[in-house]
């Protein structure tokens, strides 16, 4: 036997004597042998002593032991030690009913010590390599019932995401659109009151009226943007090919007045085609086109739009001749409402480079800025390539 | 029609008074004699329309401005009844709507509006918008 501790043998018989050598035998290879003398003591044994393996005698007074072989088989506790019986050797009937009972195997007697011995052992590691096996069936069951149940809560915590994210979208939507009413009605009354009014209010009450009116542009424009940003979702069309050039050309033809008041230069490479949602492309280019305008001193303001091959993806950089982004404010820029200026310097929301985030993250890309040529700064982002696109 | 001569019917359904009076002061802003009658809501609209009581004596509207969001029965709902009904389909009517969302532009377009309109966030355009009424009864 290869088992580390000795395996233990029940022998139940009900003339000791005649399994005296066979015990001795077992013990002297190793095993710790038990004896009991009839079928009800064998049980006994077998419950609390939980051998590995029992040889039990066919013939006994009271439960003989087949009768025996039944009750250990019905026992959750002892049902699964393998049992071999004893048999006399000439009878065939008995050992058809030792298989009937739940036996194992039989041996005959008189005993021939070796056989025994490579039976029992065979039926050991029989038993060894179930037990084994059986261990391993549990701990793979557990693992896949710890799997499932792992699996239940993240797709129960993804619905709750998912269903507090469409909740949010909806919030904003709805607020923005809520909000145009009231400032709609500010904003009127008091262009109306100064077109009424004209000539007879003094130079203060002009200046006041002019903040007020100042202030609802000014929340119209972030109501406008909240209501662009959350349509980045809620009106996403699905991606599919498209020229970027195309987009780019939206993005100028909306930008035209400002581009003709600067004098604005726009320098345009070839651009590819890549996997998108139009309308929000065009938002992208109008947001950084327009940033790139807006945050210049130089004469003429000067954009440059360039296309690079970067394994599945392409890298698009926008870069200008503009004031620049400080290196500590790289990443906050895309941050909703981050504004670097005065209002009197540079008008504006704070919310279009969020709005670029999330457009490009949205399409499976990443955005960010670096130095551009010439103290200026570059916006980079990243698209995926429309299908069967050379480099 | 000389608008001098005799002000137009205006039935104008909107259940806020901001907008009612913002839209009067429009009207005579932009030189269009009118004679405004204002009911709340969806319900009250059609009761206008009907000459049902309280509006057992309503004039026939030349036009009717309609907001959308309305209590009791929303503006869509009383244009479908308008379009439906052969004694008033001729009535024209214009949505005045903060809404600039396709699907409602759409169906106020599909059940046949005359105009949709969105109001403009400032008076001076909303003034040019009222203006342009002029076109439904001259």
């Amino acid at each position: 036997m290869n088992a580390t501790l000795p395996s233990t043998v029940l022998i139940v018989d009900d003339t000791p004597a005649n399994v005296r050598v066979l015990a001795e035998y077992l013990d002297g290879h190793g095993f710790n042998v038990t004896v009991a003398q009839d079928g009800e003591e064998g049980l006994e044994r077998a419950r609390f002593g939980q051998p590995d393996l029992i040889l039990l005698d066919a013939m006994m007074p009271g439960w003989d032991g087949f009768e025996t072989c039944r009750r250990l088989k019905a026992d959750p506790a002892t049902a699964a030690i393998p049992v071999i019986f004893m048999t006399a050797l000439s009878d065939i009937g008995d050992k058809v009913r030792a298989y009937g009972a739940g036996g194992i195997d039989y041996v005959t007697k008189p005993f021939h010590a070796e056989e025994v011995l490579a039976r029992v052992n065979t039926h050991l590691s029989l038993r060894n390599m179930q037990r084994e096996l059986q261990e391993r069936n549990e701990a793979l069951q557990r693992e896949i019932r710890e799997r499932q149940r792992a699996e239940q809560v993240l797709a129960e915590r993804s619905r709750e995401l998912a269903r507090s994210n469409a909740e949010l979208e909806r919030m904003a939507y709805i607020a923005s659109h809520d909000l145009q009413e009231p400032l709609r009605m500010v904003a009127s009354y008091v262009q109306l009151l100064e077109r009424r009014y004209m000539g007879q209010l003094d130079a203060d009450a002009h200046e006041f009226i002019g903040f007020a009116v100042d202030g609802a542009r000014r929340m119209q424009a972030l109501i406008d943007d909240l209501l662009t940003i959350s349509r980045v979702d809620t009106k996403a069309r699905p991606l599919q090919q498209l020229e970027l050039g195309d987009a780019l050309a939206a993005a100028m033809r909306s930008l035209r007045i400002s581009i003709e008041e600067r004098q604005a230069e726009v320098r345009v490479e070839a651009l590819p085609r890549v996997l998108g949602d139009a309308a929000q492309l065009t938002q992208v280019f109008q947001n950084l086109l327009s940033n790139a305008i807006k945050f210049c001193h130089a004469a003429p303001p000067t954009a440059s739009i360039s296309a690079q091959r970067d394994g599945a993806l392409w890298r698009i950089r926008v870069s200008d001749n503009g004031i620049g982004v400080p290196q500590e404010y790289r990443e906050r820029i895309f941050g909703m409402f981050q504004r670097l200026h005065g209002r009197r310097e540079y008008a504006g929301t704070g919310i279009g480079l969020a709005i670029c985030q999330k457009i490009v993250e949205r399409h499976g890309g990443t955005i960010w800025v670096e130095d551009g040529e010439g103290g200026g700064s570059a916006f980079v982002f990243t698209l995926q390539a429309a299908g069967q696109e050379g480099a | 029609m000389n608008a001098a001569a005799a002000p137009v019917e205006i039935l104008m359904v909107e259940d806020s008074p901001g907008a009612v009076r913002l839209t009067i002061e429009a009207l005579r802003d932009a030189g269009l004699a009118s004679s405004v009658h204002v009911v709340e809501d969806g319900v009250a609209a059609l009761d206008f329309l009907y000459c049902r009581p309280p509006y057992g004596d309503a004039a026939r509207p030349d036009l009717v401005l309609l907001d959308l969001n309305l209590p009791r029965k929303n503006g869509s709902e009383v244009l479908g009844e308008i379009r439906r009904d052969p004694a008033l389909n001729g009535i024209p009517v214009v949505v005045l709507s903060t809404s600039d969302a396709e699907n409602d532009v759409a169906r106020c377009m599909a059940l046949d509006a005359n105009c949709y309109v969105v109001k403009p966030m400032d008076y001076e355009g909303f003034v040019a918008v009222v203006a342009g009424l002029k076109r439904f009864w001259i």
